[in-house]
């Protein structure tokens, strides 16, 4: 299409090699009453505001405003994710940590700010990826000081080119068809401001709730570090603010395998199973030094506290305690039991008295163990079943 | 500057007179005109890049490919491959990402402290030191995140609400404190980069000779004309974003430093910590901008762009900021003696004369002895010596990182976990490679955007030095 049907009949615009010049043409079109719509220049004119009689920029409220959405967003996450939604205390430090949330609170600070003050500025001057750009100005990117404007009511445009040609223009014409809109943006309107400032209240009257949630009535005065230097800590046994039921250590679910990649066993706890095992299980490991020393660190570690060193109850503790006797290993009843009944009770404990050592305790020294009882066994003196040994459970 | 002796400067004295006087010197020498300054701007950006270009390229893509492969042996083989042990457990990943975002800090000094103090000499090295600062804060990030030894899972750390009931990130971690810091300082500094190469990507555009070419910085320049309103909304946006820069520059290294400070950890746990390495990322970033343009000037022939007056200036800011570096050392040992404490004194002792001798003294003579030839104007205005200088600047200062981080760590409150360590060839070929990483997507950017910010250059090609 003809760019000559698109003319504007009272819009038009003149190029010069310098800024001076541009300056001063701007002046002189605007003292003689014409409207001087913009100027186009390869770097920003300064005094050009003020020849245009444009009104400086409002940005720097929205950055203001985008600041404090930042602030608010980063003091509403740090307080609520660490002191209300999951209240684990780290490093003996107040849940409420304030100064600790300076640096992040900052940073979201500056972020915000800056994106939106960036965004802002690309909806105010309507800058959004093109894909073609008319070159209504051309060299205006390159060495060329353009003006645009609008003739005064009662000219005609030759006479205001000679005019322009005279204040040093390399070249004039009426201008092609071009949009000039008033620009309004929320920042333009301080009631826009208002909004955004009000949308960050909720989270500052968070802020605001600090002293009161992080109140100690046996402090005296309030500290200024909102209680850094008093830490916190948790006690054993303490029940857990963050896992369900107060647990500080969850069970693993169902049918978790081991990480040690050992494959699931197809035996379930009870009697009945523990003597399928009997049945079904034999000891993998033959008995040698090794497998004996390991069996002995193992044992004495963890069985030897309830059954004894020797396997005869002697030295239990729980014993001692009075709490109750554990069966007797070196019983005869015991030693009748097959290999894979005593893997069974070592894995998932006996019917009424011991814990299952499964989760705790490899396959292989749950073994070993067994092996190391069988050598407990040969070595104990024959002496007649002591009378704790009433059950059959080890 | 042998060539313009007997050239008259801009205010019509000779130029070696002028310049003895250090006043009436144009910013730009050349005497350009405004399409002079476009066409030699964006020259290197519209002409097939000359053989010794490809040949770095080809020198830079080798150190990117080595650090590449040990990335790959690292992550699929393990952190064992690195020398760390229980004591030293943080070695040279972290003493490079303290290098590599020290290095980037030059740029937003440039951009934006200088800016804001309309140091108007800033406006041919603005642009290639933000590009540097991009470069740098990339490879910095790339320590921590393949120290994690599971680099996928490195969206842990930014607080995402998840399906393992309430979890959430530590607030109150320096660790994570840095993750946002380095996080914004990226995404800021890119921002601010861009924001400052629209009109430059508009010049771009109206020059592109292609269709591709032309609609790609079509999209990227979004329909800039050289509007006085834009320009004005433009020069806001310019100052706010200077204005937010500053204080985000110092606290991300105030931030670095925490990650040692808020520990317990002798020649750790001091409060010089923060401006110690604020003023350290400046002095290793200035030296870096140093060996960057001297290079680039006068491979890519922007003499005149980048005057031996730029080098000076730089020159003095590494001066002064050397001096600083050096304060804070002596300082470090007034405090370990004043503390009383026997662990701090034991490890400031243990710098200088224990095993890691070699490395403080190599630091002490880089960093402090070398930047003491600035105070001759004959090496502040002369490139190779300004060359020799700044590397070892550089040397020094990676150096500093390597002594703080390593010495502090390796002698253990309890003797029995006393070790050293030493770096494996894994982990120097990852440095290697992030130095092939920086220097790739450099020489990659001079071929591709404007090197020089032309727009600025030609607001200041008229302003005469007072």
């Amino acid at each position: 299409m003809s760019s000559i049907e698109h003319l504007h009949r009272s819009r038009f615009r003149a190029s010069f090699p310098d800024p001076e010049q541009l300056l001063h043409a701007v002046a002189h079109l605007r003292a003689a009453g014409h409207r001087v719509l913009d100027t186009y220049t390869p770097f920003p004119v300064h005094g050009m505001d003020e020849a245009l009689g444009q009104r400086p920029s409002r940005l720097p409220r929205a950055c203001l405003a985008f600041a404090a959405l930042g602030l608010a967003l980063a003091a509403g996450l740090q307080i609520w994710t660490s002191a209300v939604d999951y209240p684990l205390i780290m490093g003996g430090k107040p849940l409420l940590a304030i100064p600790a949330f300076i640096p992040v609170a900052f940073e979201l600070t500056v972020l915000l700010a800056g994106l939106g003050v960036v965004a802002s500025f690309f909806v105010a001057a309507r800058m959004r990826p093109r894909l073609r750009i008319p070159d209504l100005h051309p060299g205006a990117n390159d060495d060329r000081f353009i003006l645009a404007a609008e003739l005064a009511a009662d000219v005609q445009f030759p006479a205001v080119a000679r005019e322009l040609a005279d204040l040093g223009a390399l070249d004039s014409s009426l201008l092609v068809e071009d949009r000039f809109r008033r620009d309004g943006a929320f920042w333009d309107r301080p009631a826009g401001v208002g909004m955004l400032l009000l949308a960050c209240l909720p989270a500052f009257l968070l802020l605001a709730l600090v002293p009161v949630l992080n109140r100690d009535f046996q402090r005296r005065n309030q500290a200024w570090d909102g209680g850094m230097g008093a830490p916190l800590s948790a006690q054993a046994y303490d029940a857990s603010g963050v896992l369900p039921g107060g647990k500080v250590l969850q069970a693993p679910p169902p049918y978790t395998l081991s990480r040690r990649g050992e494959p699931p066993l197809a035996f379930a706890a009870g009697k009945a199973e523990a003597e399928r095992a009997g049945r079904e299980l034999q000891n993998p490991y033959q008995p040698t030094q090794a497998r004996f020393n390991r069996g002995k660190l193992v044992y004495e570690r963890v069985c030897a506290t309830c059954h004894g060193r020797e396997g005869d109850n002697n030295g239990s503790v729980i014993v001692a305690r009075g709490a109750f006797a554990p069966t007797v290993l070196v019983s005869p009843a015991v030693r009748d039991m097959p290999d894979g009944r005593l893997f069974h009770v070592a894995t998932f404990g006996g019917p009424t008295k011991m814990k299952g050592y499964g989760d705790l305790l490899s396959r292989e020294d749950r073994w070993q163990v067994v092996l190391y009882i069988r050598e407990l066994q040969k070595a104990a003196k024959p002496v007649a079943a002591p009378a704790q040994a009433t059950g059959v459970q080890p | 500057m042998a060539h313009d002796a007997d050239v008259l400067s801009a205010s019509g004295i000779p130029a070696a007179e002028a310049e003895r006087y250090g006043h009436n010197l144009p910013l730009i020498d050349g005497n350009k005109t405004y399409r002079q300054v476009t066409e030699e701007v964006f020259a290197p950006t519209e002409r097939r890049p000359p053989l010794r270009w490809w040949l770095a390229l080809a020198v830079t893509l080798s150190m990117l490919s080595l650090g590449a492969w040990a990335v790959v042996q690292t992550l699929t083989r393990g952190i064992g491959t690195w020398g760390l042990n229980r004591t030293v457990g943080w070695a040279f990943d972290i003493t490079n990402f303290v290098f590599w975002v020290g290095i980037g800090h030059a740029g937003t000094l440039i951009s934006a402290i200088l800016f804001l103090f309309r140091q108007r000499w800033r406006t041919s090295i603005n642009r290639a030191a933000e590009a540097m600062t991009l470069f740098a804060v990339m490879c910095a990030g790339t320590f921590p995140i393949i120290h994690m030894g599971r680099p996928w899972l490195a969206f842990w750390a930014t607080p995402y609400p998840n399906s393992r009931g309430s979890l959430w990130v530590n607030f109150k971690s320096p660790l994570l404190w840095d993750v946002v810091a380095i996080s914004t300082y990226f995404i800021i500094s890119l921002t601010f980069w861009y924001i400052g190469l629209i009109p430059d990507l508009a010049t771009q555009r109206d020059r592109a000779k292609t269709k591709l070419k032309r609609t790609i910085l079509s999209l990227f320049s979004l329909g800039w004309n050289g509007s006085n309103r834009t320009w004005s909304r433009y020069e806001t946006v310019y100052m706010l974003l200077a204005g937010l820069s500053t204080p985000l520059v110092v606290s991300v290294h105030t931030i670095v430093s925490m990650d040692f400070a808020t520990s317990v950890i002798p020649g750790w746990h001091a409060t010089i910590f923060p401006p110690y390495f604020v003023v350290g990322a400046v002095f290793s970033g200035f030296a870096m901008v140093l060996t960057l343009m001297i290079i680039a000037r006068s491979v890519m022939g922007l003499e005149e762009y980048i005057t031996t007056r730029h080098l000076e200036a730089m020159t003095k800011v590494v001066l002064a900021t050397g001096m600083i570096v050096g304060m804070a050392y002596a300082t470090e040992f007034f405090t370990a003696w004043y503390s009383g404490n026997p662990y701090e004194r034991y490890v400031f002792l243990n710098r200088a004369l224990g095993s890691y001798q070699w490395a403080y003294w190599t630091m002490v003579g880089c960093n402090v002895l070398s930047p003491q030839f600035f105070w001759f104007k004959k090496v502040r205005t002369t490139p190779w010596m300004i060359f020799i200088l700044t590397i070892f600047v550089n040397i020094g200062m990676w150096f500093e990182r390597f002594v703080i981080i390593v010495t502090s760590l390796h002698r253990d409150y309890l003797p029995s976990s006393w070790a050293m360590y030493r770096p494996t060839f894994i982990e120097v070929a990852i440095l290697i490679g992030s130095f092939g990483l920086f220097f790739t997507l450099f020489l990659v950017f001079t071929r591709v955007l404007p090197m020089i910010a032309a727009s600025e250059v030609k607001g200041v090609l008229k302003h005469v030095e007072h």
